[in-house]
């Protein structure tokens, strides 16, 4: 599998999310199929916001790429190895004493099982960390034989990838000190759940730094995790949810809150007039929208600290109130170290929450005189009321762009890293149906970045929709059109929405990016 | 805002010149004329945000356990004597990977609550942990004050009043069982601190000392026999 990660993709596979210089001077009036990276509507203008070149390939590439790997399509060996499994959680039915955990759930019951993903993290020394369904106590043997398959297979200088066996995947991920194993029915491919697994490692270093993490099972082998991480789960939990639920972590992207350029140029610069001297980023967040994003030059933010930061500020409503003042390490900015973050909340009651991002531990007085800065300078310009309105109104509708038998649809541009999508629409509306949409476009990625047979673009009718996708070296485009759609239609329809979306693109996106 | 405007320092006052000027706060209706920073420590789901909570804005927050994140930082501005005095509430995480970060603030802080909860053994037995470690990383002249909160809880008592009142005397701190659910003595734990500060602050040389001790004793409500919890 390594051996064709690393063949020389095709271009649009390494799309970098900083764009070429010398393209984005030639921005072309509307968009053709030929699109070049850098000049696709939702292109950034000057430098892009986020750091150089990650993209979804990158991510899922970068696993230990020395080692050699030992990848069985379920083999017998390996379907045993599963049966011992099922066998270990049969033997703990007797000895689960009952909790009364929120979490707790019969690891031996059919309930259990069926869940559609799983995600388990032990250390190396087969101690279990985090379960997303039932307790870590109640694993712990089944987590043994997790770590038991590992280490035989590395006894032979090898790697266990995954194990396909009856309908399910077992994909590992071996991230010294720690083991990821993700096991799900429903993954069209290993690549998928490996994401996730990634996602999980990030998050837990987010908490500890990798250096922390080192440092702790350098010492003692057998340390129990679960000590530093004890009330910091649920985390991970919301985390796990918004790889589910969320676009932005499918397409590797962050949208914005739809807002008028010049309203989001006032409210970038007097962000970025409130500076101090360790302050490296400075978000503005609605909700899970991006407003604005100021940095120190030359520092980059990625889009998966960006997400982390999301999940950190979305999960816990400790920040509601008052000031928040915490460490966060930004994997990958640096494993090594905790960033500082003051977090607040701009008006109790609103959805607007501000993020500083500093380097020093005693800065939050500082901090809190920033926001004040930002906050004073802010409220006196009709720009701020601008960002209320804008707030109050729900993002857009499909109907706006006025073509007949679209539904919803998923635009990125690669080389910002932004993306946008309309709110769903009626058909959509319950959870239900939005995950089952989400999971049709779940598919949809899977087969565009499939690792050995990318497809360039893709229509498939179904019962109840049809859905398209489409990739070229500037953008991503995933598509949804009632079932009585036709493919001339879908095909034609793409012209007119990258019109649209270049025609919209300075409210959609964020063009133009502020460094202190 | 900060505590770097505060009008009076401590020295200041010892040196006699304790001539306190109306602060003025950023926002409007908050003046003030004295601000403390007040700092809550505990381990774990002991309440400390409920604490905070409830003697903030009256209200009791139950139901779901939300763990706080890192330190939160909320003022609130009481009467003491006909003067406003400011309390900035530093709310700690009870984690151990916090650690590092509430350490870095131990320092400023003038006064520290520091809390257990009746009904979990351990959180109790952590209390000399925490007292070692205001010892090494606080003032030398920091206000402590011991509180065992959960009070309402009787029945999952595990933890004694006298307990308590034993450990609390051998550091020679004050003492009280506090509820967030029902109320009982939080506003007393707040507004006694910000006496004693106060006290500290503005005291003439010939007024006698405030005595924290002998106040708490004769303002707080006992969860004994008589009590109504």
């Amino acid at each position: 599998m390594d051996e064709e990660r690393q063949r020389p993709s095709v271009p649009w596979e390494n799309g970098t999310l900083a764009p070429a210089h010398h393209l984005c001077t030639e921005r072309a009036d509307s968009p053709t199929p030929g699109l070049v990276e850098g000049t696709e509507p939702g292109a950034g203008q000057k430098n892009a916001m986020f750091v150089h070149a990650q993209s979804f390939e990158d991510l899922t590439a970068e696993a230990e790429e020395a080692r050699k790997e030992a990848e069985v399509f379920g083999s017998r060996e390996c379907a045993e190895d599963v049966g011992v499994l099922v066998e270990e959680k049969r033997v703990e039915q007797l000895n689960i004493p009952p909790d009364c955990r929120s979490k707790e759930e019969d690891v031996s019951s059919e309930a259990w099982r069926s869940h559609k993903k799983h995600m388990f993290v032990l250390s190396e020394a087969g101690k279990p960390i985090y379960t997303r369904y039932g307790t870590e106590e109640a694993l712990s043997s089944t987590m043994g034989v997790m770590m038991a398959l590992v280490s035989f297979v590395e006894a032979e200088n090898n790697i266990i990838r995954s194990i396909h066996a009856d309908g399910c995947k077992v994909v590992f991920l071996t991230k010294s000190p720690l083991v990821l194993v993700g096991v799900s029915r429903a993954c069209r491919s290993d690549k998928e759940l490996l994401r996730e697994l990634q996602y999980v490692y990030y998050q837990i270093v987010s908490l500890l730094t990798l250096t922390q993490l080192n440092h702790i099972f350098q010492h003692k082998q057998n340390y129990d995790l679960r000590r530093l991480l004890a009330g910091s789960e649920y985390l991970t939990d919301n985390l796990l949810h918004r790889l589910d639920h969320d676009p932005g972590l499918l397409l590797s992207a962050v949208t914005c809150l739809p807002l008028a350029s010049s309203s989001r140029g006032v409210i970038s610069s007097s962000l970025q007039a409130a500076k101090s001297k360790n302050l490296v980023f400075s978000i503005l967040l609605a909700g899970d929208r991006l407003v604005t994003l100021v940095r120190k030059k030359d520092q980059f933010l990625h889009h998966i600290d960006l997400h982390l930061v999301f999940n950190l500020v979305g999960s816990s409503s400790s920040f509601r109130e008052g000031e928040g003042w915490t460490p966060i390490c930004l994997p990958k900015f640096n494993t090594a170290g905790f960033f500082h973050a003051h977090i607040s909340y701009l008006e109790p009651a609103s959805e607007l929450c501000l993020i500083l991002v500093s380097t020093d531990r005693e800065d939050f007085f500082n901090m809190s005189d920033c926001k004040q800065k930002f906050l004073d300078r802010l409220s006196k310009r009709s720009a701020y009321q601008a960002l209320k309105e804008a707030l109050k109104s729900r993002s857009y509708s499909v109907a706006q762009i006025g073509i007949p038998e679209l539904r919803h649809f998923m635009y990125k541009s690669k080389s910002s890293g932004l993306y946008t999508s309309p709110e769903f629409p009626l058909v959509y509306q319950s959870d239900e149906e939005q995950g089952r949409l989400m999971a049709l476009y779940q598919d949809l990625h899977s087969y565009v970045h499939h690792p050995t047979r990318p497809l360039r673009s893709f229509y498939r009718c179904g019962e109840t929709e049809n859905m398209m996708a489409w990739v070229t070296s500037g953008f991503e485009l995933y598509l949804c059109f009632s079932p009585l759609g036709t493919k001339a239609l879908a095909i034609s329809a793409v012209n007119k929405l990258l019109k649209w979306i270049r025609k919209e693109e300075d409210r959609l996106f964020i063009l133009s990016h502020l460094t202190y | 805002m900060s505590i770097r405007k505060a009008p009076l320092t401590r020295k200041q006052s010892r040196n006699g010149t304790s001539k306190y000027v109306l602060e003025r706060c950023a926002s409007i209706n908050e003046y003030y004329d004295i601000a403390f920073k007040v700092m809550l420590l505990g381990d774990s789901s002991v309440g400390k945000t409920c604490i905070l909570l409830r003697f903030k804005d009256g209200a009791f927050v139950g139901g779901n356990f939300i763990a706080t994140v890192g330190i939160d930082f909320r003022n609130k501005v009481v009467d003491v004597d006909n003067l406003k005095v400011k309390l900035q509430i530093w709310d700690t995480a009870g984690q151990e990977r916090f650690r590092s970060v509430t350490h870095a603030y131990y320092r400023d802080a003038q006064a520290l609550l520091l809390l257990y909860d009746i009904t979990n053994k351990p959180s109790f037995d952590n209390i000399r942990a925490w007292l070692n470690e205001v010892h090494d990383y606080a003032q030398k002249d920091v206000v402590i004050m011991l509180l065992g909160n959960k009070s309402d809880m009787a029945a999952e008592r595990v933890v004694k009043t006298e307990d308590g009142e034993k450990l609390a005397k051998e550091y020679g701190v004050p003492f009280m069982e506090t509820s967030a659910k029902t109320g009982i003595n939080v506003e007393l734990a707040f507004l006694a601190i910000a006496k004693e500060l106060k006290h500290r602050t503005t005291q003439q040389p010939n007024e006698p000392k405030f005595q924290l001790l002998d106040y708490i004793e004769s303002q707080k409500h006992k969860t004994g026999c008589c009590s109504l919890v």
